[in-house]
């Protein structure tokens, strides 16, 4: 497959000219899915860790409402975390770009 | 397809003395085709290798010859080696990700024929709906990500870059929990379910839709009904086409995507 000289490499229509409109919102969409199910799956790790957590800790005091406050905590850090690192507006200008897998 | 519908169905009509047998999980399962010794061959395993034939035997078509002045099969292999990296590969990647093209070429193809497999009569089932058969897509996927990060960062350099940095110390152990969870449980388990949440909705609704047709079809004012019921089903199609190209777009986007997180410079 990689040896076959492709359509618009022989200059037909296909690749759009580099920094292009048609790029560049190519490039924005993969960002921003990128970004998106991160963002998704922060929300829900930070409910799910803490809530463990608070689950666990319920589950030995006999606190059972220390389940539903672990949840409500993980989804603040959560959220408290993904409006520092993305808050800036533009997909993939995180804060932290470059400083661990994102995906 | 109608007397697949029928049987779903049980036999039963409006007015028939039987309630509405509404579509379930008993429609995911299937008797074996064959079976070799303790194996089960079925009918999402057919329409799996199916699927893999067909993808490999287009692409072989397509390309074990190739020419200067392209065939129309050629031609029609191009747009779609293309297509892919134009709009997955080099928006994630650029142009170092041109050697991860036949990864995500193969992988893009063989779910979009997976998931199309579930418009086309007498098969009309995605075997992505299973979920036996996403998950190894998943750990496939994850492997690779986790594999490329230790190559290109190192061992020490993949996990001290797991973690934030520039926050304080507080926060950290705050976001450790967080972070792990995420990195080896939400994120390849939100990479497969989409996949095969989307597939399972969209044959379910085909189903309701399709059964409710025949139950309702009558010399009544269920007639009515019926007719509302084949629009469904004409409405549902339509989006399960887009449905099952979005869904092989945004698997294979986040693929590239993780690639390029792993072997992404750190700094």
């Amino acid at each position: 497959m990689a040896t076959v000289s492709t359509r618009d490499e022989r200059g037909g229509r296909g690749t759009p000219g580099r920094g292009s409109a048609a790029e560049e919102e190519a490039v924005n969409r993969a960002l921003g899915l990128g970004t998106g199910w991160t963002v998704f799956s922060y929300l829900i790790s930070g409910m799910l860790a803490y809530g463990g957590i608070g689950w666990v800790i319920g589950h030995f005091t006999h606190i059972a409402l220390l389940f539903p406050i672990g949840m409500m905590v993980g989804l603040a850090i959560s959220v408290g975390w993904i409006i520092y690192r993305y808050g800036s507006g533009t997909p993939g200008s995180e804060r932290t770009r470059g400083q661990g897998p994102r995906g | 397809m109608t007397s697949d519908v029928a049987v779903a169905a049980g036999g039963c009509h409006l007015f028939s003395g039987c309630g509405f047998p509404a579509p379930g999980l008993n429609d995911f399962d299937f008797k074996p085709l064959f079976t070799i010794g303790s194996f089960n061959f079925t009918k999402p395993e057919m329409i799996a290798f199916l699927s893999a034939f067909i993808v490999i035997g287009f692409f072989w078509a397509a390309f074990a010859k190739p020419k200067m002045i392209p065939g129309r099969l050629q031609s029609l292999g191009e747009l779609a080696v293309v297509a892919v990296r134009d709009q997955i590969v080099r928006p994630s990647l650029g142009k170092n990700g041109d050697k991860y093209l036949p990864l995500l070429v193969s992988m893009f193809f063989f779910i979009l024929v997976m998931n199309l497999m579930e418009l086309i009569p007498v098969l009309q089932f995605p075997s992505m709906s299973r979920i036996g058969f996403v998950v190894p897509l998943a750990a496939i996927v994850y492997i690779l990500y986790i594999y490329l990060g230790f190559k290109n960062q190192g061992a020490l350099g993949y996990i001290s870059n797991m973690w934030p940095r520039g926050v304080p110390w507080p926060v950290y152990i705050i976001l450790i929990p967080v972070e792990l969870l995420r990195f080896f449980i939400i994120q390849p388990f939100t990479l497969g379910i989409r996949l095969f949440a989307n597939m399972f909705a969209g044959h379910l609704l085909l189903s309701i839709f399709m059964v409710a047709t025949w139950y309702l079809m009558s010399f009544s004012i269920g007639l009515l009904f019926a007719a509302g019921s084949a629009a469904m089903v004409l409405f549902v199609f339509l989006l399960e086409l887009l449905v099952d190209l979005l869904q092989a777009f945004i698997f294979t986007t986040l693929t590239a995507t993780y690639i390029a997180s792993s072997l992404e410079a750190q700094h």
